[in-house]
């Protein structure tokens, strides 16, 4: 029997019986459903990420309770604190220990900003954890209850399995505060001066 | 009063002790400061804080001293002019002095000598910065994403020069590294442990990863901008820090909170108080293995956190102080009913976790016997808390400083005098269930009346100032010295769990490594706040 082959331009795609995940899909579906976050508190967040995972929030509901020490088996890094200057790079060296595809949560105001802590000129502190790693989710709050991280790995798993989140995104735009005032710094003053309210 | 003959030099015993927070001060030349110490210590006074100020002309050191069982508090100065500052080291006599002497390099860029291991503390290496100067104004790293990256990379590069990638291995032992991200450093701390099997030799702990600009925030805005701080400082039990900043000020500015005010913090302090041993509880066990406490300590905690939010809005940064008083009323009859539901079951509760845990044979072996710090050794290096009072010392600064409405509350200290982790679980456990007693007689008959003063003065008048209250780790103390502008010239935080966790390179020896976090964890450390 000789098939000729479609016309494009008059004939349908052929519909195939059964609606299919693309294979993408459907891998995106299950990894959404089970990050492994990797322990890691850096300060007041990490209290509240802690708490998640007890009794009451009990985030092993969703399945994300999975929470590794190593590196190499997480791939749900939430950054719960304040990043110093010096921990900056063992975050980074984490981050690249940790395997691809990998998703990052900015947990509260310090890791989106600096929180608190940020003032022009602060020396001891990172402005955001997205100056040094691509961020998915930003969850702000000081620090945020523990339902909003929940909502905010919700919002990471619709957006893994919409394929907005690809665990390789670049880095994030950097925002600008430059219009900030500079604060007053004291100038040094003598023994006498501060003694004597006269000098 | 103090009763060394002291150097001829100045010593003015005049100062008002209710509103500085201590008695005597003096004077003390450079060379006279060792044999100051070695007598104040025969005398049974250890070193509660060591500190800088900057002026134009000179340093100045500040040794802050106190006594076990009384609040006889003893300051003492050295000034070292300038240039070429260079200290006395006392890290010999007191050897809480060392990290405190390496702060102060750190922070001031004063050398002191002799000093057996002067390096940074708490910055990184790189920034060759010492930011408590005050001719440092500001830095730019930061603000700049290619800055940042590109003193990342120099961070980087400074720290594997100290600590090489190839640890210095030999035949018989080698180096363990455990943190800075790390499930039993609480935080991020980092610990390097030199083992030979599974013995461990010897350790060294490295702070400052989570260090925050606390102490320079404090300079640069005015003294009620830094409430929030005091909420972060240490974020599991907050209230208490708060606390010592509302007494700090208060007492410093002439003014008294009013009744309802006092009995508020109390009750709240001491609910938070409970919270903070049961977060201990669980992860110190969780630290051990066990899993179970975990689910049941966080859920007895979440039932105070509710109690807490209710009244302050907040379930764990605590901004509810206010100088004379607390920001808001509390809604008084949820609360009581709330709390009459509470006492009850908690109680019940701590006598299932003493059945649980206490008499479980698995959590005694690790803990019985391990990691025995002496007395002598807990006050050397400043120790205090439940810590200090499981060495055998009774001392809590609600007894020690009365302050609030302590005095007028029925309580004990509980005291044990083993030293090793079960003792320091089983204070704990009893500080526990004396909160709850003290929380009891407060909360049914809390004082009509006012709960905030209101007038009340912007500065704090000219002058030093110290003062500490009990928290859940132990005695957190604030050094004041106030130039009668509306900001301070100075802020120093004493934070116990600093002093609590320099003693652990004392401990972490000739013990085996599943042991090292056991006896980390019954210190109750908060990183943020040796960190600041």
């Amino acid at each position: 029997m000789e098939v000729s082959p479609p016309d494009p331009g008059t004939q349908s795609p052929p519909v195939l019986p059964l609606e299919l995940f693309r294979l993408e899909e459907a891998v995106d579906f299950c990894r959404s459903s089970s990050l492994w976050p990797l322990t890691f508190g850096l300060a007041c967040c990490a209290i509240e990420m802690i708490g998640l995972g007890a009794s009451r929030f009990d985030i092993e509901r969703y399945g994300y309770g999975v929470f590794r020490a190593s590196p190499r088996q997480a791939d749900l890094m939430i950054v719960a604190g304040t990043v110093s200057r010096k921990m900056a790079p063992c975050i980074k060296t984490l981050y690249d220990q940790m395997a691809a595809p990998k998703y990052v949560v900015a947990y509260g105001g310090c890791a989106i900003a600096g929180g608190p802590f940020k003032f022009p000129g602060q020396y001891g502190i990172l402005e955001g954890i997205d100056k040094i790693i691509p961020v998915n989710v930003y969850i702000p709050g000081c620090p945020p209850r523990p339902e909003a991280l929940l909502a905010g790995l919700l919002k990471l798993r619709d957006l893994i399995r919409q394929g907005k989140a690809d665990g390789r995104m670049s880095p994030a735009a950097i925002k600008d505060f430059s219009n900030r005032q500079n604060p007053v710094y004291k100038d040094a003053i003598s023994r006498d001066a501060f003694r004597n309210a006269a000098a | 009063m103090l009763s060394v003959t002291l150097p001829p030099d100045t010593l003015r015993a005049d100062k008002d002790a209710a509103r500085h927070g201590y008695a005597c001060e003096a004077v003390t030349r450079r060379d006279g400061l060792r044999e100051l110490c070695a007598r104040l210590k025969d005398q049974g006074y250890f070193l509660e804080c060591l500190t800088a100020l900057d002026f134009s002309d000179a340093f100045e050191l500040v040794y802050v001293f106190s006594r076990t069982e009384s609040a006889s508090r003893f300051l003492t100065k050295v000034v070292l002019p300038k240039p070429d500052a260079s200290g006395p080291g006392v890290g010999d006599i007191f050897p809480a002095a060392r990290w405190y002497e390496r702060e102060v390099y750190d922070f001031f860029g004063i050398r002191f000598d002799p000093h057996p291991n002067l390096k940074r503390l708490i910055l990184p290496e790189t920034p060759r910065i010492h930011p408590l100067l005050k001719s440092f104004k500001g830095s730019a790293v930061g603000a700049d994403a290619e800055e940042v990256l590109s003193a990342i990379h120099e961070d980087r590069a400074a720290f594997d020069l100290l600590n090489p990638r190839t640890p210095k291995n030999d035949a018989d032992s080698y180096e363990l590294n455990l943190g800075p991200q790390h499930p039993a450093t609480h935080g991020v701390m980092r610990i390097i442990a030199r083992i030979t099997g599974e013995r461990v030799l010897s350790t060294e702990c490295t702070i400052g990863y989570g260090h925050r600009n606390h102490e320079k925030m404090a300079e640069i805005q005015d003294y009620r901008a830094f409430w929030p701080n005091l909420g972060r400082l240490d974020y599991v039990g907050a209230m208490a820090y708060n606390f010592t900043y509302a007494e700090l000020i208060e007492r410093a500015m002439g003014i008294e909170a009013p009744a309802r005010a006092q009995t508020i913090r109390v009750l709240l302090t001491e609910l938070n108080r409970i919270a903070s041993h049961l977060l201990w509880l669980a992860t110190f066990l969780l630290d051990l293995g066990a899993f179970t406490p975990y689910f049941y300590c966080f859920d007895d905690r979440e039932k105070i956190l509710d109690i807490t939010e209710l009244c302050t809005g907040e379930r764990l940064t605590y901004n509810f102080f206010r100088f004379g008083g607390v920001a808001h009323d509390i809604p008084e009859k949820r609360i009581q009913n709330m709390i009459s539901d509470f006492i009850p079951a908690f109680r019940q509760k701590l006598k299932d976790y003493r059945t649980l845990i206490g008499k479980n044979i698995i959590f005694r072996k690790r803990t019985q016997g391990i990691g025995v710090l002496s007395k002598e050794t807990a006050l050397a290096y400043g120790v205090t808390g439940p810590s200090l009072r499981a060495s055998g010392v009774c001392r809590d600064d609600r007894r020690v400083t009365p302050y609030s409405i302590y005095p007028r509350l029925d309580f004990e200290i509980p005291v044990r005098s083993e030293g090793d982790s079960y003792a320091r679980y089983l204070v704990r456990m009893d500080e526990m269930a004396q909160s709850l007693r003290i929380v009891e007689q407060i909360y049914r008959n809390l004082p009509p009346g006012e709960i905030l003063l209101p007038k009340v003065p912007k500065t704090v008048p000219r002058g030093e100032y110290y003062f500490s209250t009990e928290s859940a780790r132990g005695s957190f103390g604030i050094y004041l010295a106030s130039d009668g502008s509306p900001t301070p010239y100075r802020l120093k935080l004493r934070t116990p769990s600093f002093s609590n966790i320099s003693a652990f390179s004392e401990l972490g020896r000739e013990c085996f490594i599943a042991d090292l976090i056991s006896i980390f964890g019954s210190f109750d450390a908060i990183v943020s706040e040796i960190d600041r």
